[in-house]
């Protein structure tokens, strides 16, 4: 008994394969070898057919508007990530983390979390790529260095990540098409649960109880209505999950001392030098 | 009142996506030796996982797994600050990014995945080690500073 028909599994296993090769001509070479414009055009060919493999395991949501900026969003998510982790330039790789980043808001905002696509690229695209290009150009050596023309064993790297991948989505798509019953789902929504269940059921019992009213999505509304989005959000982090919004807060606190704490420039202790001038030690 | 409309593909499509910028991160944090491009790989992991959880709280119809990826964001700029440091600490302390410069680190027993003849060379800073130590701020207090051997006895 396959759990896979043999057309997911055939396509799963050519997504392994192309990707493999693909990325892994992508990748620089392993000891810092030059590698010609072919090598490079032959490896993004492979990686895009992979890229276009992956595309009939999903499905087009909704209207053509919704189905069009999701497939544009995921398509440019992957391409992001794959030029990411084989651009030589690390100045490429964080604008192309940051394309990762901003294409994935945008699923955000097409799976309704309004406030975490705002946030996700206010914190990420803003704050945290402008660090790492401060701490790149902080980092920057004389033209490129060696270590970022070559790769740490990029074959076996990419077998690994690409067998990955594979597994992940061969799991994903299983459990999608596994025979079941008429009218069931492969997963039970916990909201379907509670409204499909009468109250006194024991499971519709269990999962009222452990999602209280606020933590619910908020239904769907009248045309024109507007669904309370952030307000929801605002109203479960704060009644709900009120301990985490504290202990998070202590996480950022004692970040930033650490961070204060750790990067401070010091003068490095020399043998030539008196000790005593060069650390607030003990005044004797 | 419940939104039937985000059914289990709709769902996987969120957890394919997901997977593949997870399996991407990974690759590339296995196979590139800057210890940027690697942190950043480290991000487009945890990335691929806030696509899963978003679309799971869509699914099941509940805020929780919004609430998650924002915790999962302050614990990734936490981090992002934190590790930021420290890279800049040990570029200081040997002028490169290198990640093989630092197999020193493995456990013991191990061999060194990359030889020393390809890693650049590095010329280390004589002297005992400098550890990070907070900044002192406020008023010296008027009295001398003792020890801690003798304030103890």
């Amino acid at each position: 008994m396959s759990l896979l028909d043999t057309r997911d599994l055939g396509l799963i296993a050519a997504i392994v394969a192309l990707g493999w090769v693909g990325v892994w001509l992508l990748l620089p070479h392993r000891h810092g070898g030059v590698k010609t414009a072919r090598v490079y055009g032959v490896g993004a060919l492979l990686c895009g057919i992979a890229l276009l493999m992956i595309l009939p395991f999903l499905t087009p949501p909704g209207d053509l508007l919704v189905g069009g900026f999701f497939y544009a969003f995921s398509t440019l998510a992957l391409v992001g990530a794959v030029l990411m982790i084989t651009s030589r330039n690390p100045v490429n790789s964080a604008l192309w983390f940051a394309v990762v980043v901003l294409s994935s808001s945008g699923l955000f905002l097409l799976a309704g979390a309004q406030f975490l696509a705002a946030g996700t690229v206010i914190v990420y695209a803003g704050a945290i790529i402008v660090t790492f290009l401060f701490v790149i150009m902080l980092a920057q050596s004389h033209g490129q260095a060696v270590y970022d023309r070559a790769a740490r064993r990029p074959l076996a790297a990419s077998l690994t990540g690409m067998l990955l991948l594979g597994a992940l989505l061969a799991s994903i798509v299983a459990t999608g098409t596994s025979p079941r019953a008429e009218g069931e789902t492969p997963l039970s929504s916990s909201s379907i649960t509670t409204a499909a269940r009468p109250m006194d059921d024991p499971v519709a019992l269990v999962v009222s109880q452990a999602v209280p009213e606020t933590s619910r999505l908020p239904g769907l509304r009248e045309p024109g209505e507007t669904p309370a989005h952030v307000a929801g959000l605002g109203g479960s982090l704060f009644t709900d999950h009120l301990l985490t919004v504290q202990v998070v807060g202590l996480l950022l606190f004692v970040a930033l001392i650490g961070a204060v704490a750790i990067a401070t420039p010091k003068a490095p202790v020399r043998p030539d030098r008196s000790t005593a001038t060069a650390s607030p030690g003990p005044a004797a | 009142m419940i939104d039937q409309t985000f059914s289990f593909e709709f769902l996987s499509n969120y957890l394919i996506i997901g997977a593949a910028l997870m399996a991407l991160g990974m690759l590339g944090f296995l196979s590139r030796r800057n210890l940027i491009v690697m942190f950043l790989s480290a991000e487009m992991m945890l990335q691929g996982v806030a696509l899963t959880l978003v679309g799971f709280s869509r699914f099941h119809g509940n805020w929780t797994g919004q609430i998650f990826t924002i915790v999962m964001l302050t614990v990734a700029a936490s981090e992002a600050a934190l590790a930021l440091a420290l890279i800049l600490v040990l570029f200081n302390r040997i002028q490169s990014l290198d990640v093989t410069l630092w197999q020193g680190l493995r456990e013991t027993g191990l061999p060194e995945t990359v030889d020393a003849g390809e890693a650049e060379p590095y010329d280390p800073i004589p002297g005992p080690e400098s550890y990070p130590h907070l900044t002192p701020s406020g008023v010296e207090p008027p009295h001398p500073r003792q020890p801690w051997e003798q304030r103890r006895g």
